[in-house]
């Protein structure tokens, strides 16, 4: 019980943090207006072309790309959630919170739980305003918490793995490198924003095995088509037990980081 | 008096290899204000974090209230509070919400962190500003907060890392009155570092000097300060070359002198045992009898300025000199930040 308290008021702090400060607030609601606005009317030309629509799946890019602006909303926030361990470090803080008798291990829980709290609401807002721009989800008000609820596991692999790296760096500037180095490629050679059937066979190779892809199939299945659960399970498997890995491993690594 | 804290052989060496405590014992009485003074690097915040648990010790044993940290951290943890070095608030929050995530932290319940915080805040003169996000304090003010936060949970016993470090004389002054306060209303055991003499000075009951991750010496302040001889008077002669050594002798053998040393600034201390005024003129007479000039003579009662320089033999300000001693602080502060 202690240790769900104190995983909950770690998030309770980066989430009042993060409520108060408008500029982030005001981001996070229009990023995804751009993305889908712009990004998503300026190609729904192409998908005017029948072999185009054949390639999608689907007559609207806009329903494509939905849910692989969901999960690149959820991944930039993620890999960020390192950010606030190191500036912890730096105030103090995290020694702070070490002195009290916390269980060590919900602080980077905590942290990882906040972000994936940020990442549903954004998620939500992504769905409100693609239903706006004509989206349709298939699976309606079931579907779309089932939605939000991979996009939130899809986020904590994002957010250990930056909480990892952020206790060996202990810079800001070092984290954002790595992690901009890593979010791009991740994202662009995965079936998120554009269907395989369009790439490469070397990048479509890539493509089937990067977890961008995995959470996005199941995502996608809900958006477009129905409850298949047949074309989800392995996505909703992979998502799952990549974060639950990544959990671990940032536990350990937080450990590793803190003891001496 | 009970033992609020024991330290016996407490050694620490970093990972790096560096030895920042070398063999430390010492005991706090319950209700006693106990003060760790050095420079930075002599192993202070190290012995600290050793003790409420945040370090693992080398070797030693460390008993809080009668509990080996070792054996339960937890119970530990509980019954202590810590203000770190750096004043660690979070500024995005106010007041109030830093205060009620360090109750949570410490696992109480919202009605507890209600009464207890309102007590604490207001004590500390906070109670009205409790709604502002803390990035609209002074640093006074942060400070307080530090310590009001280290209190919520009523620990027995309150351990300050330098917590007037950085802060003006003014306002140092006020957090002196407030730690003098929780000992008299609120019956606390109070550990502090510092490396600021008058406040160890100030405030402690006992204080023990540490110097390169040892203890040099431990006693009352007035107790140190009378073990080094009743005035000082420090003289700084012009050029006196052969003439000064016959000097030195007369001067040595003056009735009530107790030592005469020359100092690493070329400045010559006379301890004596009372009554330095008196002694000024003979020593004039004297210096004037072995044609030795005087420059400047200076009659100061004793400081733990000059206990820190009896024991060490250097002044606080110019310890940590050394190359070895900057690298030593250097990964030390490297610790803390992590």
């Amino acid at each position: 019980m202690t240790f769900l308290s104190d995983v909950w008021y770690v998030a309770w702090r980066e989430l009042i943090k993060f409520f108060r400060s408008k500029v982030r607030v005001v981001v996070t609601l229009v990023q995804p207006l751009l993305w889908l606005g712009l990004m998503g009317n300026v190609l729904q030309g192409f998908a005017k072309a029948p072999y185009v629509q054949q390639m999608l799946g689907t007559q609207s890019y806009l329903a494509f790309m939905t849910p692989g602006i969901i999960l690149m909303t959820v991944l930039f926030g993620g890999v960020f959630s390192g950010i606030s361990i190191i500036w912890d470090r730096r105030i103090g803080y995290l020694e702070k919170m070490m002195a009290a008798p916390i269980s060590r291990g919900a602080i980077p829980l905590g942290k990882m739980l906040a972000a994936a709290i940020q990442g549903g609401i954004q998620v939500l807002i992504i769905v409100f305003i693609a239903t706006g721009l004509g989206v349709r989800f298939a699976t309606g008000p079931a579907g779309i918490l089932l939605i939000v609820l991979i996009a939130m596991v899809f986020s904590t692999i994002l957010s250990g793995f930056s909480l990892s790296v952020a206790v060996t760096v202990k810079t800001q500037e070092t984290l954002m490198a790595l992690v901009n180095f890593l979010t791009m490629p991740l994202m662009f050679t995965s079936n998120a924003l554009f269907p395989r059937a369009a790439m490469p066979a070397w990048l479509a190779a890539i493509a089937k095995v990067n977890p961008v892809s995995h959470a996005v199939a199941p995502i996608r299945e809900l958006t477009l088509y129905g409850w298949n659960w047949g074309a989800m399970y392995t996505g909703i498997a992979v998502t799952v037990g990549l974060a639950l890995a990544m959990a671990l491993f940032a536990q350990w690594m937080f450990h590793r980081a803190t003891v001496e | 008096m009970s033992v609020a804290v024991e330290v016996e052989n407490l050694v620490k060496v970093y990972r790096g290899g560096v030895r920042a405590v070398d063999g430390i014992s010492f005991s706090i009485g319950e209700r006693e204000i106990f003060g760790f003074l050095g420079p930075n690097g002599a192993g202070k915040s190290t012995t600290i974090k050793c003790v409420i648990g945040l370090l693992k010790p080398t070797s030693g044993h460390i008993r809080v209230l009668g509990t080996d940290v070792r054996h339960d951290p937890g119970a530990v943890k509980r019954s202590i509070g810590y203000a770190a070095q750096e004043t660690a608030v979070d500024d995005r929050l106010t007041g109030w919400e830093n205060l009620y995530l360090q109750g949570r932290f410490y696992h109480l319940s919202r009605g507890e962190i209600r009464r207890r915080g309102e007590e604490v805040l207001k004590l500390f003169g906070l109670w009205e500003r409790r709604n502002d996000t803390a990035d609209t304090y002074s640093g006074g003010m942060l400070k307080r907060l530090d310590i009001a936060c280290a209190l919520i949970h009523r620990p027995r016993i309150l351990f300050l890392d330098e917590p007037t470090l950085g802060l003006d004389v003014q306002t140092r002054k006020t957090i002196w009155e407030y730690i003098e306060k929780l000992r008299a209303e609120h019956e606390m055991t109070i550990f502090l570092t510092t490396h600021y003499m008058e406040e160890a000075d100030a405030l402690s009951d006992r204080v023990a000097i540490i110097d390169r991750g040892r203890i040099v010496a431990l006693d009352r302040p007035g107790a140190l300060k009378a073990a080094i001889g009743g005035d000082l008077i420090t003289v700084r002669f012009s050029d006196a070359g052969a003439d000064l050594e016959p000097l030195l002798v007369s001067l040595r053998g003056l009735d009530g002198v107790r030592e005469v040393r020359e100092t690493s600034d070329g400045v010559h201390r006379i301890v004596v045992e009372r009554d330095g005024d008196r002694l000024i003129p003979r020593i004039v007479r004297l210096a004037e009898e072995h044609g030795v000039g005087i420059h400047s003579i200076r009659l100061k009662r004793p400081t733990l300025d000059d206990v820190y320089l009896h024991y060490t033999g250097r002044e606080i300000r110019e310890a940590g000199g050394s190359r070895e001693e900057l690298i030593r602080t250097r990964v030390m502060s490297r610790r803390i930040r992590r």
